[in-house]
């Protein structure tokens, strides 16, 4: 039982994560990035990979955080020259491609058998003690994330990204140019993907290309649409209800007789279409919320 | 002293002419207006002198400066600013971040000093907010100080505009429709603030369809009607123009 | 590789091309219109062609009345979604409209893989070999697809440039305040647009399964290539979304021998990354409608 609720809470936080660093992009500065999982799985991979070579775990977090900030340059470079709305299609293009390379490249990734047998954390700990273990720690790296999204949002670089988010031609018009911090943006959230990749990584130990698609990235928007937009709150709360969500789901089967495991797929993601589509209508505030700390 | 010249420039869109060899110079200290019909081109040629949009043909100097292919951000640097015919404001900022927010502050803005303030950017970020807090005084807009922008008047979010570049300590101010949509006394107020403005040495160009308000502001007025330049000089000379009058009959005056 | 190796994939790349000029040419119409990337084309065109295939299965129909059947339930579909989700998000931020389609997209696709299964199916077409001149291969039903894509395109294109309805819906694409104005009633004329939008998808989801396989995820997977396809073309333009899908087919295509089928994908974002970088209006695009 123990194994099962710190199993979840693991999930939620690591969703967490990535709702932290959506809400950066999208909740202060309104980019629209719906490529979240390329980052997510860069950091997976990466950490993976150099686990798997001996380098000790801390290390592999830090490579994967920074490896996913650096993929995000060119990205957010990319961005600067699109509106929202090609920028969404690229970044979403760009989570696709990145999920074929991974799939193609078998002599690095082991392409579609994926990576097993990764190292866990706390490995030698045993259960339920590792679990709780892993779990006091992303909740500590959480935590740590939260407080620096606020004092992020607070200070003269946050109110500059708001700005940004309300009205980038009109900051410009004042003598700031917004691309830079666009890019240093998309870099921090990129960075935020990557390390929750690396605790997805190490978390379940074994990973494979199709565990890497856009579906992953909608659930993180649902989850902070859900939550409201623009507020580190939000992305907790979203966080929060995207678990019962999927967790529920996983009841639900059991009480629907004649439903199998791949019917259940199905229908997990024909609601989270539908809850997409509802939110997007009747939850504005969702989406545009107002967007403090 | 010129400060601003604008050396015959288009804009077309497509085969049309929306500014079609517009010249004409502004100099320190001077406040300029611009009247004209609707789809006289005065938007457009405020958006070509800003860089919201390029000016396919001619030339535009400012202080020396070619400005002509420069980006709109690098022209504000130079002192060149502008407010717009729809307010812009920063609708989920209060009016004083709007302020804060416009207010030059390269370091105080780089990412490493969110999460590690020092004393000096305090400081730093004191004195802005002291400036921002003596504009609003200014601007009459203390009241509403700590209100989120987007909750305002449309007069009240034109002022905050006014506030944000005033805090750039611009050399030259482009006003689109200061006064459309604001209430009289309002109206009032925003011309005593660009006069005590205009004494403190800014010059201004403003575009208004107000021809009382702009004509008693205006030390030298231009008519624009389908994208070139009709009359300009006086402004009750230039409203007194039969020229100007017939463009008026059939549009907005 | 000679050049009849050459010959085989142009013609392989102008024939699919052909193909995904109709989702390219369905987002385009959208985009130049309601000005936003309708992200669930490529479901729309799973629909199509899973309606087809019912209908040819479960219904005995011959497969022409089966596609047609096909087209017109995707038409229904897409206008209805207009109807009640994408009319209510026009004045709100476009993100707004690209998640509801997305979500849209999700709903379709896994009600079609629940109530059809993932297996793949195919329609039921006569069994051809491929003609052969001195190496050029081609195969017969390939060449009907061509042909029947061909059709379908010119007959969008007469009816966007000579009637009245493909008149009022370029002015409304050019300015929907100026087109208001004027007495173009909006509402009938959108309706109209996405019911074409719907059919021309599905047509091109039939197509494409009779081509390959039907399966759930078919659509999906041209979403990015349409995608480029348009952006390729210039954003709004009916012309350029052929043109558009010509090209990066037989890009494609060409990409084959150096990087094998299934970076294909990967390719079609290539493109769409440096035309937005380098040209972003298009070979026929206005840049007003990408910055």
């Amino acid at each position: 039982m123990v194994a099962y609720l710190s199993a979840i809470g693991i999930v939620a936080l690591i969703y967490a994560l990535l709702a932290l660093g959506l809400n950066l992009q999208f909740g202060l500065t309104r980019l629209v990035n719906f490529g979240v999982v390329a980052f997510f799985a860069l950091g997976a991979y990466t950490s993976g990979l150099l686990s798997l070579q001996g380098v000790p775990l801390a290390a592999c977090f830090v490579a994967a955080a920074l490896l996913s900030a650096l993929l995000a340059l060119p990205i957010g470079l990319l961005s600067l020259r699109l509106r929202d709305d090609y920028l969404a299609i690229v970044t979403l293009g760009f989570s696709e491609a990145v999920r074929i390379t991974i799939q193609q490249e078998e002599w690095l990734t082991k392409g579609v058998q994926g990576l097993p047998g990764l190292p866990r954390l706390f490995a030698g700990w045993g259960s339920p003690a590792a679990d709780l273990a892993i779990f006091a720690l992303l909740a500590a790296v959480v935590a740590l994330v939260v407080a620096g999204t606020v004092r992020l949002a607070r200070s003269p670089f946050g109110r500059l990204l708001r700005a940004i988010g309300d009205d980038e031609a009109a900051l410009s018009a004042l003598g700031k140019d917004p691309a830079w911090f666009k890019v240093q943006i998309f870099m921090l959230g990129a960075a935020l993907f990557g390390l929750a990749g690396a605790f997805y990584a190490h978390f379940i130990t074994f990973i494979t290309p199709d565990q890497f698609i856009p579906l992953v990235t909608f659930y993180v928007w649902m989850g902070l649409v859900m939550g409201g937009t623009g507020s580190v709150r939000g992305a907790l709360l979203g966080s929060v209800l995207l678990m019962v969500f999927l967790e529920g789901s996983r009841f639900v089967k059991d009480w629907v007789p004649g439903v199998s495991e791949v019917g259940m797929a199905s229908l997990r993601l024909a609601a989270v279409g539908l809850a997409l589509i509802l939110v997007t209508l009747y939850r504005p505030h969702g989406i545009f919320g107002g967007r403090q700390p | 002293m010129t400060m601003l010249t604008v050396n015959t420039v288009t804009r077309r869109f497509g085969g049309f002419k929306a500014v079609d060899g517009v010249s004409l110079a502004l100099a320190a200290g001077e406040i300029l207006g611009i009247a004209g019909t609707n789809g006289a081109g005065k938007s457009t040629l405020f958006a070509a002198i800003a860089g919201q949009q390029p000016a396919d043909e001619g030339e535009i100097r400012f202080d020396g400066h070619d400005i002509t292919r420069l980006a709109p951000y690098r022209r504000a640097r130079l002192g060149l600013v502008r407010t717009f015919q729809v307010p812009r404001e920063f609708k989920s900022l209060t009016v004083h971040d709007n302020l804060m927010a416009a207010a030059p502050n390269p370091v105080g803005e780089r990412l490493l000093n969110a999460f590690v303030p020092t004393r000096h950017l305090r400081a730093h970020e004191a004195r802005l907010a002291e400036k921002a807090d003596g504009i609003l005084q200014f601007l009459n807009l203390a009241r509403v100080r700590d209100v989120q922008a987007g909750g305002l008047s449309g007069g009240q979010k034109k002022l905050v505009e006014l506030g944000r570049v005033l805090m750039l300590d611009p050399r030259c101010i482009l006003l689109d429709e200061p006064f459309a949509g604001v209430n009289p006394v309002l109206i009032g107020e925003i011309c005593d603030r660009v006069r005590q403005l205009n004494a403190q040495g800014i010059a201004f160009i403003v575009i208004e369809h107000h021809l009382q308000a702009l004509k008693s502001l205006s030390g030298r007025m231009v008519v624009m009607d389908r994208g070139r330049i009709l009359a300009e000089g006086d402004p009750q000379a230039v409203l007194d123009d039969p020229r100007v009058q017939e463009a008026y009959m059939g549009g907005v005056a | 590789m000679t050049w009849i190796d050459l010959a085989n994939l142009l013609v392989n790349g102008l024939m699919e091309g052909l193909v995904v000029a109709l989702p390219a040419l369905a987002m385009t119409l959208v985009m130049g219109v309601n000005r936003f990337p309708q992200a669930a084309t490529g479901d729309f065109m799973t629909l199509g062609a899973y309606a087809a295939v019912g209908c040819q299965v479960l219904l005995a129909m011959p497969l022409w009345a089966a596609a047609l059947a096909g087209a017109v339930a995707t038409a229904a579909v897409s206008a209805l979604s207009y109807q009640l989700i994408f009319r209510k998000l026009a004045g709100r931020p476009m993100v707004a409209s690209m998640l509801a389609a997305i979500g849209l997209g999700f709903l379709l696709r896994s009600l079609i893989a629940f109530f059809a299964g993932h297996d793949q199916r195919t329609f039921d077409m006569p069994l051809v070999r491929a003609w052969n001149w001195g190496g050029l291969r081609v195969l017969p039903t390939d060449l009907v697809i061509a042909g029947i894509a061909l059709a379908c395109l010119l007959a969008v294109f007469v009816l966007l440039y000579r009637t009245s309805f493909g008149r009022q819906l370029r002015a409304v694409a050019d300015s929907a305040d100026l087109a208001r104005a004027s007495g173009i009633r909006a509402r009938g004329l959108m309706l109209a647009l996405w019911l074409l939008v719907g059919a021309i998808a599905a047509i091109g989801g039939v197509l494409l399964g009779m081509k390959a396989v039907v399966m759930p995820e078919m659509g999906w997977e041209f979403l990015i290539p349409a995608f480029a396809a348009m952006v390729l073309g210039g954003i709004g333009s009916p012309v350029g979304a052929v043109l558009g899908a010509l090209l990066l087919c037989v890009a494609q295509e060409l990409s084959v021998p150096l990087f094998g089928p299934s970076y294909k994908l990967v390719l079609s974002f290539a493109v769409l990354a440096l035309v937005l970088l380098l040209r972003p209006a298009g070979i026929m695009g206005r840049i007003q409608l990408v910055r």
